[in-house]
């Protein structure tokens, strides 16, 4: 592949043809250049943006007949075609690689090298909202499919020349474009080498989600803990640039990656940083708590009902016992039941078509948990909990990230069974150690619990009003830390009133 | 492939190990939530020379899948509790046998109420303190009472309205009309200085004409005085009310006089009260004086004095002081006097200021105690309200005195429905 | 560097802090309400002393080797043959330290929760979790403090705030009714446990920014007396003289919360308490079991030993008493020498010696 283009025209077009036999998408359209030079375009229909090639290419070519333009075709673009984008290809792998995404390439007999022209177009989605993180409040735009799209969303929201965005290929088969994004001075660029070794590092048949490139780069692979964040909203991977980390654009989904990763950056929705303090920070408290909530409520049910019946109060355990007498199956028994029932809803939700949707939703809530407590197969109080747990699991607004904490409730559940309190926690202290050996890289997973640096703490325990957040997270944003000038907070002018 | 298993054996052992075990032997302290019998209330009696009977009451969950309205209680249905004893020679033996009585085990993290047997009482009841004490499950919370005749019988009551008789005695200790006592009350008693203790004491409440002798309620009648840990003898209901000023445990209190200057009643009903104990040393001669200040509300005024009228309030202060003055001064003699017990926890406070005078007479305190002077001295301030408030009618939920009916035909009279011929709404 | 990696100063409070504190607030003051009576809560502050004397022992020590563990300077101090019996002496006390820890932890989940579980299954269980954040290292240690010990605090407070309603101040009078002797007696006990401030001296080279090493480790020993005589206040205030007679005097108190016919029956919270301070605490020891343990032999990767140690610790741990009651009276009597000799003496001893050289000990290569 790494033949360079002869020049004569008739041994490139049987090496491409070679190349791309079988290929019935691939065309190649000969021309004669002023009526005289043979030419060669190749194109991939359906990625190539036709009638432009016909008006802009072709057209000046073929049919300036009195005065054909020759010479070589870098010659030929700076004259006769009006296209704006244009690349010289110097051999054959060249040749490929411009054609498949979209590119015409023009080849001229008795020339060597080639120009590819930027014409892509093909069929994609409109901005939409991005499904799943939809805010009430801040932009609608998600990313889409196409790499050229999603960055010129991020370039639109970071005009300075400073984003930088180095683009890659990965994959043997897929080729697929990657773009590593970072703003130069903020972003250390040990950490920009460090992405970039990894992701050179790969080598695969094909990347076609960012998904594989996370699962090939993280520090921790087994672990359940998302070390890499993924976002469908370029603000915020537009925020994650200006906090100094670095982004990857994958080709083909609107998922881009930021990296590095803490516990609290996959528990955040963009936001909280559009509604003002108080309501941030009230809502952040809910999240907290209730993440606690879908990780440990069965297993405390399981536990304290089997283990340490004296927690509850007497009038409270008198009706579950009374609920829960007719139950044949053991508290813990009944909790897996549920909840594995409950997560397979859930699935079924995701899958299903629209129409049918809502008619699960309906059976799911009442049928089963209806008539299951009436046919004595589970206890009301446990519906209940399952229910609240399961509320409690979508406050978590990054889909990905309560995939570990869905998970580990299993466990713990089990361990709840097994040992009581004493094994929620068992199980707790074991995660905490786990979040406390992690790191993505480089930055331990639970900054900035610990190590502890306060002045993050502001904007994670609570989220301090814009006016005090003036240094950027540690330790990603140490390159640059101030990044907004402090006395910032507004009041009203003091100059009061006229007297 | 060799290498990396060996590599890993060592984490692969040990858990596995550790989940073998696990699953080969089970969990241990499982237990389901019904295969407990929830002990709500127990009782020690005397059953023979050397023998206790333990009675307790558990809870009966009945099914209904959540419907628990669906049959309204008939009287056999109703039993919400099961009542069962057992003899044994220690406490330990009884609950032992009680356990053969009942398919589940016997959970006590729920009893909250003890009631021993006056018999039982009056043999000495620190082994049952001590045993209770140790024994992990109850709660050192639990309310403790000493009834008349049998625990058993107190047990086996159907209250009316509340599920269950446990409930019923709960309540009452905590309203605190009388005594409230519960297990580390008690065993600080026993421990401490003065080594008495005393009891709330109860009795059976007569059933309603037309029910069984069974639907009924036990109340507290008293208070059960114990030297050391026998019981010696009780306080009735207003001589308990003595008892609690002296304590400063009163918290409920209504109290009614026939002023001198006026024919009828009024009533006076207690806000608040704080009991302050000075006590004094000089030579040989020991003296406590109790100072109680209280702030009291009119409840009800039958007379035709003027209750805004500050003269009129003073003289009504001076009667109520003397009032509760008599009162307390009738518990004591009882308590110093007659049974010598002291159960007012002046030995503590003798203790507590004057630590080397105390250490002289610790080991015969039941001698000095009736021979220390006690003064009671009461500031009492009243509040009077117009009739009709919200706040007085609030504020009596029990008429505990009795008092002649108004006769309308007085002029400027309360009538009984509150309105009143001056003009005072002003003031409410 | 002789840990690959480093702690902040704060987290090594964090670490110190459970260190002393786990184990002393259950079973301590019962022991000292016997022998203080109604002074007990100045018996930490009196404990201090020992608590004092340890720390600055280990920051002298410290300052003049500042990057060895005690381990490797009392090689250098009393030359190669009695510095490794020194080491070994380390190894079985710390043995036996971590043994009787986990035993006291699961005497107490055992007695008080799970009755039928049976010991070994409660102390296992914990270990393998141990082992784990052991085999992180000292970072993985200092970070787990930092996340568990506020917590701790936090549901200390607050069980202290629910009890307070029941709290009668007048039961700590009379005061020194018999002179400062019996909270000097009852302050014995309490003072071997400040003396495990010595871990401290494993802990300084390892930190980020050790000029601030002394300041945190007074901070933690004023802290640790801070909450241990709260704990006897509350403790005396609330159960009197009854207190002497419970085994597990703080464990009582969380019982015996009842606030609005609700909040009942809060020894959970006490469990939690226990089970995440003594969780460092044994992470503690473990680890410097295990590198005091990878340096006396001279190994040079501490990493495979982690596991066997683990089993070692488990062992110790059943053979250490045949009951609670023995294991409770040893730590009231022999327990306290051994500790104060080993935490306290050898240093001392150490330090003596370093005096008497001079100023010895060049700053020194790390392992």
């Amino acid at each position: 592949m790494r033949t360079p283009l002869s020049a004569a025209l008739s041994e490139n077009e049987n090496i491409l043809r070679s190349v791309y036999a079988d290929c019935s998408d691939a065309v190649f359209r000969r021309f004669a250049v002023g009526g005289q030079t043979s030419a060669l375009l190749l194109y991939i229909e359906g990625l190539t943006n036709v009638e432009e090639i016909d008006r802009c290419v072709l057209a000046p070519l073929m049919l300036q007949t009195d005065q054909p333009p020759s010479g070589p075709p870098d010659q030929l673009a700076n004259r006769q075609i009006p296209v704006s984008g244009t690349k010289p290809v110097a051999d054959i792998a060249g040749v490929v690689e411009e054609v498949s995404i979209g590119n015409p390439v023009l080849l001229i007999d008795g020339q060597t090298g080639g120009m590819a022209f930027s014409l892509p177009k093909w069929e994609k989605r409109n901005l939409e909202e991005p499904k799943a993180e939809p805010t009430i409040r801040g932009s609608r735009e998600g990313f889409l499919e196409t790499l050229g799209d999603n960055m010129a969303l991020i370039r639109r929201r970071i005009r300075s020349p400073r984003l930088k965005m180095r683009s890659m290929e990965i994959g043997r088969y897929s080729m697929t474009r990657v773009a590593v994004a970072y703003i130069d001075g903020l972003a250390d660029p040990k950490l920009v080498d460090e992405v970039m070794r990894r992701l050179q590092k790969i080598d695969i048949d094909g990347i076609l989600e960012s998904g594989y490139v996370e699962e090939l780069i993280e520090d921790h692979p087994w672990s359940p803990f998302p070390q890499v964040m993924s976002t469908e909203r370029p603000d915020t991977a537009a925020a994650g640039l200006l906090e100094g980390r670095v982004a990857m654009l994958v080709d083909g989904t609107p998922f881009a990656l930021v990296v590095p990763a803490s516990l609290f950056t996959v528990l955040q929705s963009a936001e909280d940083y559009y509604q003002r303090f108080w309501i941030s920070t009230a809502i952040r408290w809910l999240r907290y708590f209730f993440f606690v909530i879908s990780l440990l409520l069965p297993s405390a049910y399981v536990a304290i009902l089997t283990y340490h019946q004296e927690m509850l109060p007497t009038t409270l355990l008198l009706s579950v016992a009374i609920s829960r007498e007719e139950v044949p199956f053991p508290a813990l028994v009944e909790a897996l039941l549920m909840e594995i029932t409950f997560e397979a809803l859930r699935e079924a939700g995701v899958r299903l078509p629209k129409q049918v949707g809502t008619a699960v939703s309906i059976v799911g809530a009442l049928v089963i948990g209806e008539a299951a407590v009436s046919a004595g197969l589970v206890s009301a109080p446990m519906v209940m909990v399952v229910s609240l747990t399961g509320i409690a699991s979508f406050t978590i607004p990054r889909y990905h990230a309560g995939f570990a904490f869905r998970l580990l409730r299993f466990p713990i559940i089990l361990l709840a069974g097994t040992l009581g309190l004493l094994g929620i926690m068992l199980g707790i202290i074991a995660i905490v150690v786990h979040m406390c050996t992690i790191r993505s890289f480089g930055v331990p997973y639970l900054t900035p619990l610990s190590p502890a640096r306060g002045s993050m703490l502001k904007d994670v325990l609570v989220r301090a009003p814009w006016w005090m957040l003036n240094t950027r997270p540690q330790p990603v944003g140490q390159l640059n830390p101030h990044r907004q000038s402090d006395n910032q907070r507004p009041g009203p002018d003091t100059g009061g009133e006229q007297r | 492939m060799n290498s990396l298993i060996s590599r890993y054996r060592a984490w692969l052992l040990v858990p596995c190990l550790a989940l073998t075990s696990l699953s080969l032997a089970g969990c241990w302290d499982r237990t389901e939530v019904n295969d407990l019998a929830l002990v709500t209330a127990a009782g020690i009696d005397r059953a023979g020379e050397n023998a206790v009977e333990l009675t307790v009451q558990v809870f009966v969950p009945r099914a209904g899948g959540g419907s628990q309205l669906g049959q309204p209680g008939s009287a056999a249905g109703d039993e919400r509790s099961v009542v069962r004893s057992a003899k044994g020679k220690t406490i330990a033996e009884a609950m032992a046998k009680l356990q053969e009585r009942f398919p589940r085990r016997i959970f006590w993290g729920h009893a909250e109420v003890f009631i021993i047997g006056e018999k039982v009482a009056r043999t000495g009841i620190r082994e049952y303190v001590d045993f209770f004490l140790r024994f992990s499950q109850p709660r050192e919370h639990a309310d403790i009472f000493v009834c008349k005749g049998e625990a058993k019988k107190v047990l086996e009551l159907i209250p009316p309205l509340e599920r269950h008789q446990a409930e019923v005695l709960r309540e009452l200790s905590e309203s605190k009309v009388s005594l409230h006592v519960t297990l580390k009350d008690l065993a600080e008693m026993l421990v401490g200085d003065a080594g008495d203790a005393a009891l709330p004491y109860l009795t059976t409440l007569p059933p309603p004409v037309g029910k069984g002798q069974q639907h009924t309620i036990a109340y507290i009648a008293g208070t059960a005085v114990f030297r050391d840990d026998r019981m010696i003898g009780t306080l009735n209901q207003q001589k308990t009310r003595g008892l609690m000023w002296l304590r400063d445990e009163i918290k409920f209190s209504v109290v009614t006089l026939s002023p001198e200057e006026a024919d009828g009643f009024i009533s006076f009903y207690l806000l608040r009260s704080r009991t302050k104990w000075l006590p004094r040393i000089e030579g040989d001669r020991w003296s406590m004086t109790v100072e109680i200040t209280t702030e009291d509300d009119v409840v009800e005024n039958t007379t035709s004095l003027d209750l805004l009228d500050p003269e009129v309030t003073r003289a009504l202060e001076a009667e109520l002081e003397r009032e509760i003055v008599r009162r307390i001064e009738l518990t004591l003699k009882q308590v110093q006097q007659e049974m010598k017990v002291d159960i007012v926890g002046f030995a503590e406070i003798f203790h507590r200021r004057y630590p080397r005078e105390w250490r002289k007479v610790q080991d015969r305190w039941d001698e000095k105690f009736p021979e220390v002077e006690v003064r009671v001295e009461v500031d009492a301030k009243i509040f009077p309200h117009a009739p009709g408030s919200e706040r007085a009618a609030r504020l009596l939920p029990v008429a505990l005195s009795a008092h002649a009916r108004p006769d309308r035909s007085r002029r400027g009279d309360v009538p009984l429905d509150g309105r009143r011929s001056r003009p005072l709404s002003h003031l409410v | 560097m002789p840990y690959n990696g480093k702690i902040t100063p704060v987290q090594m409070a964090f670490l110190l802090h459970p260190t002393i504190v786990a184990t002393a607030l259950l079973l301590v003051p019962a022991m000292t309400e016997r022998h203080a009576g109604r002074d007990m809560w100045l018996s930490p502050l009196w404990a201090l002393m020992a608590g004092f004397a340890t720390l600055l022992t280990a920051w002298a020590l410290h300052k003049r080797f500042p990057d060895d563990t005690p381990i490797e300077y009392s090689e250098r101090l009393v030359g190669k043959t009695a510095g490794k019996i020194i080491g070994v002496l380390f190894i079985f006390f710390y043995w036996h330290g971590s043994g009787s820890l986990l035993r006291e932890y699961g005497e107490f989940v055992s007695g008080t929760f799970l009755m039928e579980t049976p010991t070994e299954v409660i102390m296992g269980g914990m270990l393998i979790i141990a082992a784990y954040a052991v085999r992180g290292g000292i970072e993985v240690l200092g970070r787990c403090a930092q996340i568990m010990v506020p917590v701790v605090v936090v549901l200390f407070m607050t069980l202290i705030l629910l009890v307070s309603r029941n709290l009668d101040p007048y039961k700590l009078l009379p005061m020194l009714e018999f002179g400062i002797l019996p909270s000097l007696k009852g302050s014995i006990v309490p003072q071997s446990w400040f003396s495990e401030i010595i871990a401290a001296a494993f802990l300084l080279p390892s930190l980020t920014d050790r000029s601030k090493g002394l300041r945190w480790g007074v901070i933690t020993l004023l802290f640790v007396a801070v909450i241990l005589s709260l704990t006897n206040l509350t403790v005396l205030m609330l159960f009197g003289e009854l207190a002497g007679r419970l085994v597990y005097p703080v464990m009582s108190a969380a019982r015996y919360i009842e606030i609005a016919d609700f909040l009942e029956h809060l020894e959970a919270i006490v469990m939690a308490i226990w089970v995440f301070g003594t969780f460092i605490k044994i992470v503690v020891f473990y680890f410097l079991l295990v590198q005091c343990t990878a340096r006396v032999i001279g190994l040079s990767d501490w990493r495979p030993i982690v596991l066997p140690v683990g089993l070692l610790i488990l062992i110790s741990g059943i053979w250490t008493a045949p009951n609670l009651q023995q294991l409770v009276h040893a730590l009231g009597t022999s327990i306290v020498f051994e500790l104060l000799l080993i935490q306290l003496g050898i240093p001392l001893l150490l330090l003596a010696v370093a005096l008497i050289r001079g100023k010895k000990g060049a700053p020194a290569t790390a392992k």
